[in-house]
């Protein structure tokens, strides 16, 4: 794979539920260390898209690559594997663990062997990297608390904390600033920007937050009824009148 | 005192046994949000393994135990799980349910016309003597029967807490869509559970079958028991199943001793109902999710 290859390479993928086409003949790359918006009205089929790339949800036609590997068709635990991490639009933590425990089984599958899981030690040697984690996300303080007592915003914290400690090249992260409190929101997005220049990892970033995704992104797609309708830079963007059109229904 | 301290000696040995097979109820309600009503069957079988061992093959007991051990988690675990409930995943909820009451009818009526409607004698595992606890005389087998079941919940309570397959198996039980997502082999992870159920239920066989002799409706009462004190103590938690078992053994014996023994079988429903009332979520249970 060459320096310019793609990350994720999407190739005219298309999902229909019913008479209903939710994703529509998408194609677009990610490059590396690129954060991409993407964005839509409600019922855009961005979530879709996401599912049909992680293999959540079987595409009708299209292929997805992964750093040149095509990796259509394979489930979200191959992906994983290959370096693919997501967070979701709703909490998605595992209630009646620790925010500890919860980053560590985020980061556990990619250590070891058979042998290893059953008698190795608990923590996969992975509690050090998971404090970390834990730290770089300003999670200390809740480290042993259980994840299903925290409020909201700070489950988002550790969804995103548990999405990067495998070490992946690609994350895709759905709604990231839904229903996150603006001090917060302050807050993921500057550990996010650190994450990427600091590791290098390539976004994908699913936001109706406008500011989170204008000030977060590098560049923009936006999703209308199943379709690409723009794509280009944040001013670009915001001054489209076909995405203006199509937020406004017109 | 001593005869009181005897009858609860002797109801914690019967309520392990129905704790482990409560165990397998929850263990299968986590990992495919469905009770299966086949449990009473899936310990009244394996008894059955172990005679065919014996007496067909004329292996010695403890390969006839191993036999049966390996060709219960084959079936009632591996193939129960790959037939019956794995293409019904996808819809659980009602059909799934029927699907394990129909799996009932069927394994009782083959065990029965396999190897008849009487009672087959299954021999002792441990010796057939007694001992003094606190002026209590107490069988050896009623305690090493309490003392196998009680190490068995304990091993598998650190299984799942403190080996990392165990906490893939409780995130799977929590978050599916989530465990996936992070590298987690949910599939495998919900195989596993399947056949820890049904170990889980062989020894609960094995350990139960020499009091109660080997017969094709056995798991007609434990099924029930064992449901009732899954619920009692809580359905989501591995701890009130256990806590649900040893007291339903309990309160059996005392009722039947200082009570009446013509009552015995409706004191688990009268104890299911007022747990229902009084703590929905049972003794233990939690009521926001579900934790193996």
């Amino acid at each position: 794979m060459s320096a310019a290859s793609p990350v994720l390479s999407v190739r005219d993928l298309s999902k229909t539920f019913g008479a209903i086409k939710a994703v529509d003949g998408v194609s677009f790359d990610v490059r590396p260390g690129e954060i991409l918006g993407l964005i839509g009205p409600n019922g855009s089929g961005k979530s879709t898209l996401f599912n049909c790339i992680l293999g959540q949800l079987k595409p009708d036609t299209g292929h997805v690559e992964v750093n040149g590997r095509d990796v259509s068709g394979r489930r979200a635990c191959d992906l994983n594997k290959l370096g693919v991490g997501r967070t979701f639009q709703q909490l998605s933590v595992f209630p009646q663990m620790t925010v500890l425990d919860n980053i560590i089984v985020a980061g556990q599958e990619h250590r070891g062997t058979m042998l290893g899981r059953l008698f190795g030690a608990p923590d996969a040697g992975l509690a050090g990297e998971a404090d970390r984690m834990i730290d770089f996300f300003r999670l200390t303080h809740l480290r042993d608390q259980m994840a299903g007592s925290l409020s909201y915003g700070q489950q988002k914290l550790v969804d995103a904390a548990m999405a990067f400690m495998a070490g992946p090249s690609l994350v895709l992260l759905d709604e990231p600033a839904g229903g996150v409190n603006l001090t917060m929101l302050a807050g993921l997005k500057e550990r996010l920007s650190t994450y990427n220049r600091e590791h290098g990892t390539t976004f994908v970033v699913i936001e109706h937050n406008m500011e989170f995704v204008m000030s977060l992104c590098s560049r923009i797609i936006v999703l209308a009824e199943g379709r690409v309708i723009a794509e280009g830079g944040p001013e670009e963007i915001r001054s489209n009148q076909t995405v203006i059109d199509a937020y406004l229904g017109g | 005192m001593s005869e009181f301290l005897q009858v609860v000696l002797s109801g914690l040995a019967t309520g392990s046994i129905y704790a482990l097979a409560a165990i397998g109820f929850t263990l299968v309600w986590q990992a495919a949000q469905t009770v299966n009503f086949a449990q009473g069957e899936f310990v009244m079988l394996p008894a059955f393994f172990v005679l065919i061992a014996l007496h067909w093959l004329g292996w010695p007991l403890w390969a006839a135990l191993a036999f049966g051990l390996v060709i219960s988690v084959l079936v009632l675990g591996y193939l129960f799980k790959r037939l019956i409930v794995q293409p019904m995943l996808p819809s659980t909820g009602l059909p799934l349910i029927i699907a394990t009451m129909a799996l009932s009818i069927l394994l009782k009526e083959g065990a029965k016309q396999f190897y008849g409607a009487e009672a087959q004698p299954y021999p002792p595992l441990f010796p057939q003597t007694t001992m003094s606890i606190g002026g209590a005389i107490v069988s050896m087998q009623d305690i090493l029967n309490l003392v196998v079941s009680l190490a068995v919940v304990v091993a598998l309570t650190l299984f799942l807490n403190r080996t990392r397959t165990g906490r893939c198996i409780q995130a799977t039980a929590q978050n599916p869509q989530v465990a996936e997502i992070l590298g987690v082999n949910t599939r495998r992870m919900v195989l596993y559970t399947f056949l820890i159920n049904a170990a889980l239920a062989a020894l609960a066989s094995m350990l139960i079958s020499p009091v109660y002799l080997a017969k094709f409706s056995n798991g007609e009462t434990l099924g029930i028991v064992a449901f009732i004190a899954a619920i009692v103590g809580g359905f989501n938690q591995i701890r009130g199943a256990l806590v649900g078992g040893l007291l339903i053994g309990v309160l059996d014996n005392l009722t039947a001793t200082y009570v009446t023994a013509s009552y015995r079988a409706a004191l688990p429903l009268v104890l299911l109902i007022i747990i229902i009332l009084w703590r929905p979520q049972g003794l233990l249970g939690t009521s926001e999710g579900r934790q193996v």
